[in-house]
Formats: C-alpha cells, structure tokens, sequence
C-alpha cells in the first residue's frame, strides 16, 4: 500500500516542485533557452544563475498584484515586472560575467516571459499560501537549475569530448548533441530516465 | 520580380529554414500546451500569426529608436513587453466590440498565444536580422506561419505518442522531445548539410 501523500507537508512540496514536477524534465517548461544555450557546464550554469534570478524576485514581487485584477491584465503585469526585474539582473550579470551573458544572446531577455512566469504562477504557485508558494518556488528553480546543469554536463561530454573546457579523451563524440535538434532528443532521453527513478521511488514507496 | 523573389526567399526561410521550433526552439513550451487540443489550431494559429505581423510592424519602429543608444539591452524586453501588451489588449477589445463569438472562443488561450517565447523571441530575432521595413512584416508573419506549421505537425501524430502502446517511460512528454529533435535533424537540411567525402 502506498504511502498516503500530504501535499500540505514541506518534504512532499519539495519532493514535487524538484522531482515530480520538475519544470524542465517532466512539465515542459522553459525548453528553448536549455536547449539553445546550455550545450556546456558553464553556459548551463550562466543559463541556472539568470533564470534564477529573473523568476524569483518576478515571481516574488507578482505575487502581490492583487487577484481583483482581471486575468488579461494580471498576465501583461506579470511579464511587465519580469522586464522590470530584467534591468538590475542584466547589469549585474553584465559586470560579473560578460562574455557568458553575452553568448546566452536572445534568450537571456526572453526569461522574463518564461512559463513559470507566464503559466504556472496562476495555476499552481499564486493558489498557495505565501509560505508554501515560497517553498514551491525556491525549490521549482532549484530542480530546474539542477536539471539543466546535469543537462549542459552531459552534452559537452557527449556533444564535445570536454568536461569544464577541459578535453577528457572520449573515444567517439557526437557533435549532433550540440545542436539544437540532439539537445530536443538528449531532453526527451534524460526526461524518460526522470520517470524511470520516479516509478522506482513509488515502488519503494508501495513497499 | 526581383522583389518578388526577395519575398519568396525571405518567407521560405523565416518558415522552413529557420523555423521558430525546429531551429531555435522558440515556444517549445507553448506547443506542448497547444497541440493537446485539436479544435483550437486554426484559432490558435490565427492569433500567433496576426500577433506577431502586428508586433513585427511595431518592432520596425521601436528598433530604430532603441538602436541609437548603446545601453538599450537593458530596457528593450521592457519595450517590447509594453508593445505586445498594447498589441494584446487592444486585439481583444477589438474582439470583443466587433467580433463576440470569435472573442468568446478564444479568450481562453489567446494569452498564451501573445506572451510566449516564440513572439518575443521573434521580435528580437527580426531588430537582430531585418533592417527593412518588408523585412519585418514578412519575417513576422513567417514566424507566425512556421510556429503554426510545428503545431500542426505536432498535433498530428499527439495521440500516438500519447499512446499506451508507447513504454511508459518514454510516453508523452519525453517522445514528443525526440520527435521534435529528429523533426530538427530533418529541416536542418534545408540550410544546406554537406558530408565531406
């Protein structure tokens, strides 16, 4: 039998925001700048710090625009305070890591519209109580940071031979995965293994 | 004529070549959400098209004031998103004053098919590369009509990935990812592949 779940408790919160709801392996949320950008452990941890930053202190300052607010409006108000949240987060990023932030290119400026922004603060975060949307929120970004950095190592070790810039002597690499259309299918793989580990802890769960 | 082949060219990489999915991810987010419901499509698609060949017009504009100041990295996304915000509300008013049974039917998803990463992904991408003004209107609505081309394509073989036929493992969500990467492999091939020997 099954442990009973309590969505109300942190552990469980935790668990689903990192794991069962993980934004980028399981909900599909925030693909494009992963794929595009974070072909590397550098780039993917350039990718983690500016999303970071851009959906928590959005997500944050979004949650106090009152629900009142006709829902066409609220969702132009949320991108309008991610473009906001946008201006200290370029500068600071452009003084402390240029050339990175440089590479990321287009999709640095296209976090402030990203699906936990956009979508899952009104159908999931912004539903909760203060405490826990925060728990939720800080661990959703958490997951995703740790997803897509698993994801940059693995396709500079597969899409590159290097690990950190460094060359490791793989016997073949294939540079396929350091395109956009291997990082969709490395994506689709490291999704499925997700659920794989997911359905063993259920079933340690069950025992 | 050598306008119209400007056209030509300009539409069939902006759809094909360069398409917002398969080359550049562009709203892979959106099209997970979208393809689910068959009846929506054509509304769907309708609304990304006319918002980005309205927002693609206004980029025109807007692009040209923000590249005389160096600094304007910083509060271009705010621009845009005071553009497209614009471009939605008055979209919908229009809906609404005019055309209630259309408003009615797609007010439900008509905000994902304004803010999403595909339209502002594609007004960067056309300040980035167009500088004339058939430039931009044809890249907006190429953009437009390519992210409706994923989506049709995409909708088109939803149930079988969704399939129970389909390992568990890999159902749905992590299937759909390969089959957009192999789709990806495949429209790489018009930019021009070639194998050296």
């Amino acid at each position: 039998m099954e442990k009973p779940v309590n969505e109300n408790s942190s552990k469980d919160i935790i668990f689903n925001a990192m794991l069962k709801r993980n934004p980028i392996l399981v909900s599909g949320m925030v693909v494009a700048p992963a794929i595009m950008t974070a072909d590397s452990l550098s780039r993917a941890a350039t990718l983690a710090a500016a999303f970071s930053l851009i959906t928590f202190f959005t997500l944050l300052i979004s949650s106090f625009v009152p629900k009142n607010i006709v829902y066409t409006i609220r969702i132009i108000m949320y991108a309008f305070i991610g473009s906001l949240v946008y201006v200290p987060a370029a500068i600071m990023l452009k003084y402390y890591i240029p050339d990175e932030i440089g590479q990321m290119g287009i999709f640095f400026p296209l976090l402030v519209v990203n699906s936990l922004i956009v979508s899952r603060s009104e159908t999931i975060f912004f539903l909760e109580s203060k405490g826990k949307m925060m728990l939720d929120i800080v661990f959703c970004i958490i997951g995703y940071d740790a997803a897509v950095i698993l994801y940059g190592i693995i396709r500079e070790i597969i899409g590159a031979g290097t690990a950190g810039g460094k060359i490791i002597g793989m016997p073949i690499v294939f540079q396929v995965f350091s395109t956009p259309a291997g990082g969709f299918i490395l994506l689709g793989v490291m999704a499925a293994l997700l659920r794989i580990i997911l359905l063993m802890i259920k079933k340690v769960r069950q025992k | 004529m050598e306008l119209l082949k400007n056209i030509v060219i300009a539409a069939f990489t902006s759809v094909i070549v360069e398409n917002t999915i398969f080359s550049r991810a562009l709203g892979t987010s959106t099209l997970i959400m979208v393809a689910r419901n068959k009846k929506n499509l054509f509304g769907f698609g309708l609304s990304v098209t006319f918002i980005t060949s309205i927002v693609s017009i206004l980029t025109y504009f807007a692009a040209k004031a923000l590249k005389m100041d160096e600094n304007s990295y910083i509060y271009t996304p705010l621009v845009y998103i005071l553009i497209l915000g614009a471009v939605y509300i008055i979209t919908l008013l229009c809906l609404w004053k005019f055309a209630v049974a259309l408003f009615v039917k797609i007010k439900k998803y008509i905000h994902i098919s304004a803010f999403n990463c595909a339209v502002l992904g594609s007004m960067f991408i056309i300040t980035e590369y167009c500088e004339t003004f058939t430039d931009h209107l044809i890249h907006g609505i190429g953009v437009g009509l390519g992210f409706v081309l994923a989506v049709y394509i995409t909708a088109a073989v939803y149930d079988r990935i969704y399939s129970e036929k389909v390992p568990y493992s890999f159902r749905g969500y992590p299937l759909l990812m390969i089959y957009l990467g192999i789709l990806g492999m495949a429209f790489w091939g018009f930019s021009g592949h070639i194998i050296n020997y």
